[in-house]
């Protein structure tokens, strides 16, 4: 899997490549308008992260290029504006997602497997773990072909798990992703909790293996 | 209020009133004179009736003389102020619907018409300039909403990023994680600091133009709804009485951040185990949560107002509810009775 991160910050970008290392990504980068759009025109990506604000260009003029050579290539904008209007704008032209900085990288992470999931298996979409099946159109979960039944909450959290396995989750991210600009308002991270409880409890009770780890009594990872 | 024309007629008709009056007896005064000595002259007497009898015709006459010139004269004094004033303030009252039409989104510079009255001649060019003036610093801020976004999300992003990486080191000890998520929190609370500032340089800017007919009533139970997870989790009893179909005209988006700003806070503020009260009707919204003091009634809509180290908001929030409702003349008002805050949103 490739993956063009065109952020022109090297630090964000260098941690971005880090992070998305360990999978089976592989990174490359392009750090002002010309770079991006020789990548681009030239090779095929399964997920290209487009930071809006580059040297030499708007990254939208890069989106319209894109969609312009009829690729197929999944495109997250991630960017500094938060303006509804770019956001729009970016959505309207072809692009999958749109993420505002700052953001968790595991938030990223997920994102970026949404969409190449999307892209890639088309109607067949399910995920399988050992003795665990995701169905994701179906948003059905078995362990050993039982049915174990989740909430909406629980299904979201064990996709986010999953698209980010053997990595730490600290509860902040978690709690940004459950409930985004809502969850940072209060200070409690108590519902995190319960929610991820109850996950693990039905996914044990229904005979899967104990993959999701709690670690420094607070962080959360899921190893496979 | 009366037009300034008006004004100055009211007073030149209130002279010419006066001088007319004070007339009669000179007029009077005059012929009765000019009577006595034409009678004199031709030698004629009259008797001391018939004197009485001419006196009061003379008075009569005079009076009447009088009040038809000044009826002639009224009527003159209003037709040519009616016409001098058309005719004198046409070019005020065209740049008077210049500025009207005049809105800082559009950006588009005002034009005046060119007038020969020196008054209105500086008068537009100061207006021009104020305006150009305007719309310059409105698009310094814009610029500026922007670049700061940029300029501070940027770094952030990074912070961030190398903290989520630091998570994934190896040896991490409980202590290295617990100063991580410290941090994160910081994070967390500048990052929304930051996205706060910006949305009030924002809609001070008017930036949130288009208005739309919204489901207040409908708005405000899917708000409740998303929120109820939390007031769930302290066990706050959320005792709401909303009038159905409740609509108002505003920006969408502007109207979810004032319903979550007011219902975030009451959640935030109340203790486990209490009830919230939350009232809709045509004119009004009005949520009440319990508490022991009344907070200062000055400070409460200001900016940092209320920001103290043991409370996890931006102090913005209410801050922000305030522009909202400033944005579309709505008021909004605290007051502490019966033991409870009360924040109320009169449209």
């Amino acid at each position: 899997m490739k993956i063009l991160i065109i952020e022109d910050e090297p630090a964000l970008a260098k941690s971005i490549g880090a992070y998305l290392a360990d999978e089976n990504y592989l990174c490359e980068f392009a750090a002002n308008f010309g770079q991006a759009i020789d990548k681009v025109s030239v090779y095929d990506y399964d997920c290209i992260l487009l930071d809006l604000m580059l040297p030499g260009g708007d990254g939208l003029k890069i989106l319209e290029e894109i969609k312009q050579q009829h690729k197929q290539d999944g495109v997250i904008i991630i960017s500094a504006k938060n303006s509804l209007d770019d956001k729009i704008k970016g959505l309207q032209i072809g692009a999958d997602d749109y993420l505002t900085k700052p953001f968790h990288l595991p938030e990223l992470a997920a994102r970026i497997y949404s969409v190449i999931r999307r892209k890639q298996f088309g109607n067949v979409n399910i995920i399988e773990l050992n003795e665990l099946k995701i169905n994701l159109l179906a948003k059905s979960v078995t362990v050993n072909d039982q049915p174990v039944v989740l909430t909406k909450k629980e299904f979201d959290l064990l996709l986010y798990f999953i698209s980010n396995k053997n990595k730490v989750i600290s509860k902040s991210a978690l709690a940004e992703h459950l409930s985004g600009d809502v969850a940072d308002m209060f200070d409690s991270y108590d519902f995190i909790y319960v929610h991820i409880k109850n996950l693990k409890k039905k996914l044990t009770e229904a005979g899967c293996d104990n993959y999701l780890k709690t670690l420094y009594g607070t962080g959360y990872k899921w190893e496979i | 209020m009366s037009k300034l024309l008006n004004r100055t007629m009211k007073r030149f008709m209130v002279y010419a009133g006066i001088v007319l009056v004070l007339s009669i007896p000179v007029y009077y005064y005059m012929i009765n004179l000019l009577w006595r000595h034409e009678l004199n002259e031709h030698h004629i007497e009259l008797t001391a009736a018939a004197g009485r009898e001419d006196r009061y015709l003379i008075i009569g006459i005079v009076t009447g003389l009088t009040m038809l010139f000044f009826l002639l004269l009224m009527i003159g004094f209003i037709l040519l102020n009616r016409r001098i004033s058309r005719r004198l303030w046409q070019p005020f009252h065209k740049s008077l619907a210049h500025i009207r039409n005049f809105n800082l989104d559009q950006q588009q510079p005002v034009v005046f018409e060119h007038t020969d009255i020196e008054e209105f001649s500086e008068l537009n060019k100061s207006l021009e300039k104020l305006i150009a003036g305007n719309i310059t610093v409105y698009n310094q801020q814009k610029e500026f909403a922007d670049n700061a976004s940029h300029e501070l999300q940027t770094p952030l992003a990074i912070i961030q990023s190398k903290l989520d990486l630091l998570l994934q080191t190896k040896v991490l000890t409980n202590e290295q994680y617990d100063l991580i998520e410290e941090a994160n929190k910081a994070l967390a609370r500048v990052t929304r600091i930051n996205k706060n500032l910006l949305l009030l340089t924002k809609i001070e800017n008017s930036q949130f133009m288009d208005r739309e007919t919204i489901d207040l009533s409908g708005l405000l139970k899917s708000t409740l709804q998303i929120f109820s997870v939390f007031s769930e989790n302290k066990q706050l009893l959320l005792q709401t009485d909303i009038a159905p179909g409740v609509t108002i005209e505003g920006n969408k988006i502007l109207i979810e951040i004032l319903l979550n700003n007011l219902i975030t806070n009451a959640i935030r503020y109340t203790p486990a185990d209490n009830t919230i009260e939350i009232v809709l009707t045509d004119q009004c919204l009005h949520i009440a949560n319990p508490g022991t003091t009344s907070l200062q009634q000055e400070q409460v809509f200001k900016r940092f107002g209320s920001t103290s180290s043991d409370t996890p908001g931006t102090g913005l929030g209410l801050s922000l509810v305030q522009q909202i409702c400033n944005r579309y003349q709505w008021r909004s008002a605290y007051e502490f009775a019966n033991e409870r805050h009360v924040f109320s949103v009169r449209f």
